[in-house]
């Protein structure tokens, strides 16, 4: 059997060859490599993991092993490296992916559709009849301030700050998709509590402006971003019982598992939710408080609704799109 | 060390903070997890850059705010929500899982099946930042303390886990054993240390300097007194007990030739009548 030293002067070169190429990879990325480094790269790839092998079947201690073992690793970093994401991609996903991802798991959003949007409608139908309830779901200021808002029919107000509106939207509507979602690992129990919670608030909001007889200007105000806003809450809930449903029922999988497998088209679904509210806030910014005659803009928010329904059930239909 | 006895009750259970992977070369690979502190002090490097960052784009937010009213208030909320979302995920996912406050402490993301983490997975990992957060990351230490690798939510869901990355270089080979004497065969029996007992000497030589000498001695007086025992040696009296790190050397240059094949001919040299506990000496207050 050759000896531990002279095994280490004859391997040495190599190994301060495969150094030296990592470290042009680190530095200067794989393109920059040449023909001949690239394939003496992998060449030598595998022989350090042979030579790991050897060590660490001979037992020649820690010190070589954990030498080779950070060189083997960070080869194989290297090796197999996560595929490059492109803006290509990005506009694929949208376009094609998240929809096909979305309606492979349609009935969780139809859960979370359900727990949406049935106490948003409750409480808006119950808010308007007997307005003085709504006092026990908000509090007061910010009702009055509500009403202050939706009291006239244009925002010539907000004409200056629409930009500072639409970050705002951004910052807080996405926020709350993505918490919904997150919440879901809570065994689904988070998602639930932000959708109920959500649909109460906005349902008794416009059932109480509405009650008040600001019908019009908060309806013409929402129906145009809500077709995006209230989809993508709900789209982004579903993503969240996903998570929940993956460990509570994992199948024959660990629950572990599961969660891992499961939970990598849950996240797409969120991502593009999330899109889908960024969308929302620059309608909701720059369209909905303009002053616009409310019938083009029942109209408009008619064909923004269509179209939210026709993407999420028709975009990429026939593809099988990872 | 399977063949001395050290492995009894009396020695302290080790902290695991390895973790095995199988290659599709066949070769296993051991990573070393990132301690709770460690991803703790990243994660205070990387708050206190966004928190500047936000400070600095406010400032200038509000200067320009004068030129263009509401459009440097709305980026500055963008940036606030790409800052709450998206910094640790674009970040992870583009920079080859790392942070800035990652990269200071030498912390990287991996997939746990040793790949580099692909953007879905940082994604995931962060989005379930705002569940680990519940309260003031209890869910997250909770998590990281029970599921064994240190691993939040975020990361089980996601399927990674945070590794340190050490510089690790070639061990120099013990230069100091040429001073040393090999110990008197008469004063020893016939017992030859396994190959296994001979490495973790050579390795704990060379590694000697990071521990003092007196830690040093300590450390290596448990198997100094099994090897002395399973050795049967006669020679100085006290020398074990005195000098445990100069008797593991002792031993190891004894025995280091049958180790080592007949390759180290060259470093072989005629014994003189040196005693041993000199040699020890010189070993110990050598730098």
């Amino acid at each position: 059997m050759i000896s531990k030293r002279e095994y280490r002067r004859k391997r040495q070169a190599d190994w301060t060859r495969f150094e030296a190429l990592i470290h042009k990879v680190d530095s200067k990325g794989w393109k920059k490599l040449s023909g001949n480094d690239a394939s003496q790269f992998s060449q030598l790839f595998r022989e350090v993991c042979h030579d790991l092998s050897i060590v660490r079947t001979r037992d020649w201690g820690a010190g070589l092993t954990s030498y080779l073992n950070e060189l083997v690793t960070k080869g194989h970093n290297i090796f197999y490296k996560a595929p490059p994401t492109r803006s290509h991609d990005f506009f694929a996903f949208l376009s094609r992916g998240f929809p096909c991802i979305f309606r492979r798991n349609i009935g969780f959003f139809i859960t979370a559709a359900v727990m949406f949007f049935l106490p948003l409608g409750i409480t808006w139908v119950v808010v308007q009849n007997r307005t003085e309830l709504a006092t026990r779901i908000l509090p007061v200021q910010q009702l009055d301030q509500m009403e202050d808002m939706y009291a006239e029919s244009s925002f010539e107000d907000f004409g200056s700050s629409r930009a500072a509106m639409g970050g705002f939207y951004i910052m807080n509507n996405v926020g709350i998709a993505l918490r919904c979602f997150a919440m879901g690992v809570l065994l689904g129990t988070g998602t639930v509590y932000l959708l109920l919670t959500n649909g109460i608030v906005i349902g008794a909001t416009i059932g109480y402006l509405v009650g008040k007889g600001h019908g019009e200007n908060i309806l013409s105000f929402v129906v145009s971003h809500g077709s995006f806003e209230l989809t993508a809450i709900a789209v982004a809930g579903g993503a969240g019982l996903m998570l929940g449903e993956a460990i509570v029922h994992p199948g024959r999988r660990t629950r572990l598992d599961s969660l891992r497998t499961r939970g990598l088209e849950a996240v797409q679904i969120a991502g593009g939710a999330a899109v889908m509210l960024v969308v929302a806030a620059m309608i909701e910014a720059f369209w909905s408080p303009a002053p616009i005659a409310d019938q083009i803009k029942y109209a408009a928010g008619g064909m923004l609704w269509l179209l939210v329904i026709l993407y999420l059930t028709l975009a990429g239909r026939g593809e099988e799109v990872a | 060390m399977s063949s001395l006895d050290l492995t009894s009750s009396d020695v302290p259970a080790i902290v695991e903070l390895h973790s095995a992977i199988e290659t599709p070369e066949n070769v296993v690979l051991t990573y070393r997890l990132a301690g709770p502190a460690l991803r703790l002090w990243a994660y205070v490097i990387d708050t206190v850059i966004r928190g500047i960052v936000l400070f600095v784009a406010a400032i200038i937010a509000s200067i320009s705010e004068m030129a263009i009213e509401g459009v440097p208030v709305g980026l500055w909320l963008v940036l606030l929500f790409l800052m709450e979302w998206g910094y640790f995920a674009i970040f992870e996912g583009f920079f080859r899982g790392k942070t800035i406050g990652k990269h200071a402490m030498n912390i990287r993301v991996i997939q746990e099946a040793g790949y580099p983490i692909s953007f879905w997975s940082a994604l995931m990992r962060n989005f379930l930042r705002a569940a680990d957060m519940i309260p003031l990351y209890g869910i997250g230490f909770i998590s990281a303390f029970t599921s064994g690798k240190f691993r939040r939510l975020g990361d089980l869901a996601a399927g990674t886990v945070v590794i340190e990355e050490r510089k690790v270089q070639l061990p120099r080979e013990p230069i100091i054993l040429e001073k040393i004497q090999p110990l008197s065969r008469s004063d020893i029996g016939t017992y030859v240390p396994p190959h296994k007992t001979l490495t973790l000497i050579e390795e704990f030589l060379q590694r000697r300097f990071v521990v003092t000498h007196q830690r040093g001695h300590e450390l290596a007086a448990r198997l100094a007194k099994v090897l002395a025992k399973k050795l049967n040696f006669q020679g100085q009296a006290n020398f074990v007990e005195e000098y445990p790190m100069a008797f593991l050397a002792c031993v190891y240059v004894t025995f280091h030739r049958t180790m080592n094949n007949d390759a180290d001919e060259e470093h072989h040299h005629n014994p003189d009548q040196r005693q041993p506990a000199v040699a020890g000496e010189a070993m110990i207050t050598s730098p």
